[in-house]
């Protein structure tokens, strides 16, 4: 055996384990999660047996559950009942597509925008009813209707009424019920704002980063879609703490899309989303969906460059942290609370299965039900497969027991797809399997071949390089960004 | 001929924009094939055939016509990696099969709020007796990786074959 | 006429014969056996057409395949 000069690898010393080298190091995890990254002569006693067991490699090993003489049995089924707890509750994350027209044009949409006449591309109100209707079969005490376009703000009518309706009927089913939604913040006024903040809607929008760059990718006719963004992002903020909420915990989020442009632009994103208080940054690459078909050889890029950029931005914004700065990255949140905590923060793409069907579905303007936000989109370009019937003549039964439901949880699995099979990073990691028929043909994928999967192989591979390193201010910026504190003001509970 | 390819396995005909590629049925099961066929019919048309006892042969041909012998080379070699994804994923979902059923089981079940009530969990893993014999361990866990794969001897395999059957594997 | 050859062991009879019937109207078809052959020979007046049904035949009985060779 080459790894690690292993000669005579025991079949009797170590666990079950999975290995993966990493900068000279080996990342040796269990099926449940625990870890220990060993130099390479430790693995090479590990792997033949020889460890002392007066020595403390031996009480890592032990610790981390790698010794199969001392295997604790209880202690790993609780360790996988920790990590799996997501799968007992039914789809608490329902998307409303309000109406797919938008006032801006971005490169790499996915929404599949109309333009601002398309006003059949509007949600009624009936239809907006059936949805949350259907949404609120889930046995999950705890829904989220988030409202997606186009611009939903383009049908603000429909919002309004969606939101009063959706609080009602949950009060009358007994759930908790959160409201978000995704806007590029354009078309706010005072007027709306006041509705969202008095019925408690967290609001999201896009950054593309520095007004030059979010301005090129994202056009807004006859004026600037940054300064429109940023100018209610401070509004919003601002009445938060007017409202008396703590301007750490409550504020306006941003999401970005890595485009090719951002990828020599690392820290001024950073910069621009430090200044405009936002305190998450998800460093997500583009995806296949919508617009990208068309623009990629403008927008897209090999991963190689994309994880070169992902390395030095993340340094920075940890460079940051220890300055005093409060802002996190997301992927490196979502797989920390994963390595270092146990526990899955249910970011639905990164979770095996994956949520869609089981954890996110989302209802179209027309009242057509997908299997998630990327089943939709797919759907808007032409392909059904993962169309699960139409609001009004689907149940929620009927939903739950569609046969594309159950094909997307079992393709999904890592368990159940090669590579995943031997990956160290198995416990931790998920793919879609949306995005695996988009981009490869079959619900499963060739994850070798996956851009996803060198991602997050990517990230991994450089969060257990920091850990491995073990600088103590860095692994406190990790354990704060593992830290999930709730927003209850935006919970509104029944009764 | 395709370069990277053994002529006796791969064929690109550039003209008709299509590669032949010819597989072990042996090494490679239908079902692998189909399936790594399959995923071809949107961009290319599809034909198999069996060119002998023990082989099959995979047509693509590119929808939009003659091709270039690069293009050709990649769906060669998208085809070649798909097979034996296809293929190493039955395996895999055989090996794992219980793990994947209560994990769909519970998924689907939390999602429907029904309760499991048959199906195996991970609590009946929790309970599950390791000390028995491998005889009645259906996940294969007390058994180490020699005795799972280990070859077997002309003796052992001959004596195998004049038995009249192995352990039932029933599932906890 | 273009002649498409489907062996038996790779494709279910009922798996050819149902694609022909899916596109019996956009251009004749004789079905025959040879040996372990199920044999489809297309006819159309326009050769792109014929062409063109001879090949999304073969898709189509391969989807039928894996379906279990029904329509």
């Amino acid at each position: 055996m080459m790894l690690a000069g292993i000669e005579k690898p025991s079949v009797t010393f170590p666990a079950f384990f999975r290995v993966r080298e990493v900068s000279g190091s080996f990342v040796v995890t269990n099926a449940q999660g625990d870890w220990v990254i060993l130099t390479a002569p430790e693995f090479r006693a590990f792997g033949e047996g020889t460890v002392d067991p007066s020595s403390t490699l031996w009480e890592r090993l032990k610790a981390a559950n790698l010794i199969r003489a001392e295997f604790d049995v209880p202690a790993a089924v609780a360790r996988l009942k920790k990590r799996m707890k997501f799968l007992e509750n039914g789809p608490n994350l329902h998307m409303l597509v309000v109406t797919l027209r938008c006032n801006e044009t971005c490169v790499y949409c996915h929404a599949s925008r109309a333009d601002m006449e398309a006003v059949q591309t509007d949600m009624s109100a009936e239809t907006a009813e059936r949805s949350i209707d259907l949404a609120l079969g889930s046995p999950s005490p705890f829904i989220t209707i988030e409202f997606q376009g186009g611009e939903p703000l383009v049908n603000f009518t429909v919002v309004k009424h969606a939101i009063e309706y959706g609080q009602r009927r949950a009060k009358e089913v007994g759930k908790s019920i959160e409201f978000t939604m995704v806007s590029n913040l354009a078309l706010m006024d005072e007027e709306k704002l006041a509705f969202l903040l008095d019925y408690k809607v967290q609001i999201c929008t896009s950054i593309d980063g520095p007004e030059h760059l979010h301005d090129k990718q994202r056009k807004l006719i006859g004026s600037s879609a940054f300064k429109a963004a940023v100018h209610w992002i401070k509004r919003i903020n601002q009445a938060y703490v007017e409202r008396g909420l703590d301007p750490s915990l409550y504020h306006v989020e941003a999401l970005l899309t890595t485009t090719r442009d951002a990828l020599s632009r690392g820290r001024e994103i950073v910069d621009t989303y430090n200044s405009l208080g936002c305190r998450a940054l998800h460093l997500r690459p583009i995806d296949p969906f919508g617009f990208v078909e068309k623009t990629a050889s403008r927008v897209e890029y090999p991963r190689e460059e994309y994880l070169k950029f992902y390395r030095d931005t993340t340094d920075y914004i940890i460079e940051l942290n220890k300055k005093g700065e409060q802002i996190l990255e997301r992927y490196a949140a979502i797989f920390l609370t994963k390595i270092l905590n146990g526990e899955d923060p249910n970011f639905l793409d990164i979770r095996s299965p994956s949520g869609a069907g089981i954890s996110a579905i989302a209802y179209n303007y027309d009242g057509l039900v997908f299997a998630g936000d990327e089943a939709r989109m797919l759907h808007e370009t032409g392909d059904d497969t993962f169309l699960l019937g139409r609001v009004g003549e689907l149940t929620y039964e009927q939903m739950m027991a569609h046969p594309t439901v159950r094909a997307l949880v079992l393709a999904s699995n890592v368990n159940g797809r090669p590579d995943c099979v031997n990956c160290a990073y198995n416990p931790y990691c998920g793919a879609d399997a949306v995005h695996t028929y988009k981009t490869q043909g079959s619900l499963s994928g060739r994850m070798r071949e996956s851009t996803v999967s060198a991602v997050h192989k990517g990230v991994m591979d450089y969060l257990f390089e920091k850990i491995r390193e073990g600088d103590p201010g860095t692994m406190e910026v990790f354990r704060r960004w593992t830290i999930n504190r709730s927003r209850d003001h935006f919970v509104q509970v029944p009764g | 001929m395709l370069d990277g390819f053994p002529k006796d396995l791969a064929v690109g005909d550039l003209a008709e924009g299509s590669v032949t590629l010819t597989v072990d049925a042996a090494v490679y099961p239908l079902e692998a094939v189909y399936g790594a066929a399959y995923i071809f019919i949107d961009r290319c048309f599809v034909l198999l055939d069996r060119p002998k006892a023990g082989s099959v042969s995979v047509t693509l041909t590119d929808k939009k016509g003659a091709a270039d012998a690069d293009s050709l080379r990649r769906m060669a070699g998208e085809f070649a990696n798909e097979l034996l994804t296809q293929a190493w994923r039955q395996k895999i979902v055989e090996e794992n099969r219980v793990i994947l059923e209560t994990v769909t089981t519970q998924a689907l079940a939390g999602a429907a709020a029904r309760p499991v009530s048959s199906e195996p969990s991970l609590d009946d893993l929790a309970s599950f007796d390791f000390t028995e014999e491998s005889f009645d361990d259906p996940l294969g866990i007390a058994m180490s990786w020699e005795e799972k794969y280990k070859k077997k001897t002309p003796t052992e395999a001959a004596g195998e074959a004049s038995s009249e059957g192995g352990a039932s594997g029933a599932k906890p | 006429m273009i002649e498409r050859r489907f062996h038996r062991d790779l494709y279910p009879t009922a798996a050819v014969d149902g694609a022909v019937k899916v596109f019996e109207r956009f251009a004749r078809f004789e079905v025959v056996d040879e040996g372990d052959y199920r044999v489809v020979r297309v006819s159309a007046k326009r050769p792109e057409r014929e062409r063109k049904v001879a090949l999304e035949l073969g898709n189509y009985a391969l989807g039928l395949t894996r379906q279990g060779g029904l329509s």
